[in-house]
């Protein structure tokens, strides 16, 4: 008996919770970064390509804080990032061959 | 605390492990779904810049920023709704829920009306004002329905995910000590409003 309390015990303190403050702060970042990338959009029309890069720059800052933070994969075991990052690599390989594909036509 | 501890097989089935490790796998072919939709926009924006940047014009930056704000301000209420529940303040965490499922609608409310707009402009695929267009502007559209749409469904499905899971928080059968299934439409939920955060500066933002 003593043995299954311990269990339980350590796997509830595995459980992280994540606070309501940290939930909120994330949430403020995600609300700059928007506006953020909305004013260099709107009011930096002429910087042109540049604008198209930053674009993405700042939505891939709010995916990760998304993952991170939301998905609560900064606290989670290693196994849920590693899988992303193979995804993300199969993602890119796929992107990568396409992009060859249509230079070598 | 002494119904707590389940022995495996025992009946129970309730493995929240499993069950994480199952909704990350989902998300992960989600992610390669619209992943390869992005691909495809890719290649036709770089073929076609200038008529993407033309019907781009067609779209209404302030709506997507106002359903951007909503979005991101969704997945906090779901974020912190899990956080409730783990603290054991189940009413907290079904009204943090309500404002979840309320955003949803605010978002699809006002994709009603942006869609609306595009349709009453003959945009939608086949229409008058659509044929009129370059090659290149009707890519965009069609992506631009396209896209949005898959998206709208994910909107709707996520909605209808939370409507069960607030169900369940109501019967007692998602509680402090038996909550996966409460995470996992979190997990849902937030993988609609990441796709988002890429569908808008795509769409809206290119100038």
């Amino acid at each position: 008996m003593s043995d299954n309390t311990k269990l339980v015990n350590h796997n509830d303190n595995e459980i992280h919770i994540t606070s309501y403050v940290e939930h909120f702060g994330t949430w403020i970042s995600l609300i700059l970064l928007t506006f953020m990338t909305v004013f260099i959009s709107v009011f930096g029309a002429d910087l042109n390509t540049l604008t198209v890069a930053t674009a993405l720059f700042i939505a891939s800052i709010k995916a990760l804080v998304v993952a991170y933070y939301f998905m609560h994969l900064k606290y989670d075991p290693k196994i849920y990032r590693v899988m992303i990052i193979v995804v993300m690599a199969l993602f890119l390989f796929f992107l990568l061959m396409l992009v060859v594909d249509y230079l070598t036509r | 605390m002494e119904h707590s501890f389940v022995l495996p097989n025992s009946g129970h089935n309730y493995d929240a492990k499993a069950s994480k490790l199952g909704m990350w796998l989902f998300l992960y072919t989600e992610l390669l779904l619209f992943g390869g939709l992005f691909i495809v926009y890719m290649v036709y924006r770089s073929l076609n810049p200038d008529a993407f940047l033309i019907a781009s014009f067609n779209l209404n930056v302030w709506m997507g920023t106002i359903n951007t704000v909503v979005l991101l301000t969704s997945s906090m209420t779901i974020a912190m709704s899990i956080t409730a529940v783990q603290l054991g303040n189940s009413k907290l965490s079904l009204q943090l829920l309500l404002l979840t499922v309320l955003a949803a609608v605010v978002f699809l409310v006002i994709k009603y009306f942006e869609w609306g707009a595009k349709i009453e402009h003959g945009l939608w695929p086949g229409m008058d004002h659509f044929i009129s267009l370059s090659h290149g502007e009707q890519l965009y559209f069609f992506l631009y329905f396209f896209m949005t749409g898959l998206h709208g469904l994910h909107v709707i499905v996520g909605m209808i995910f939370i409507i069960v899971v607030m169900n369940k928080i109501k019967k007692g059968s998602i509680n402090k000590d038996k909550n996966q299934l409460l995470e996992n439409s979190g997990l849902y939920w937030h993988l609609v409003d990441l796709i988002w955060i890429y569908l808008f500066p795509l769409f809206y933002l290119i100038h």
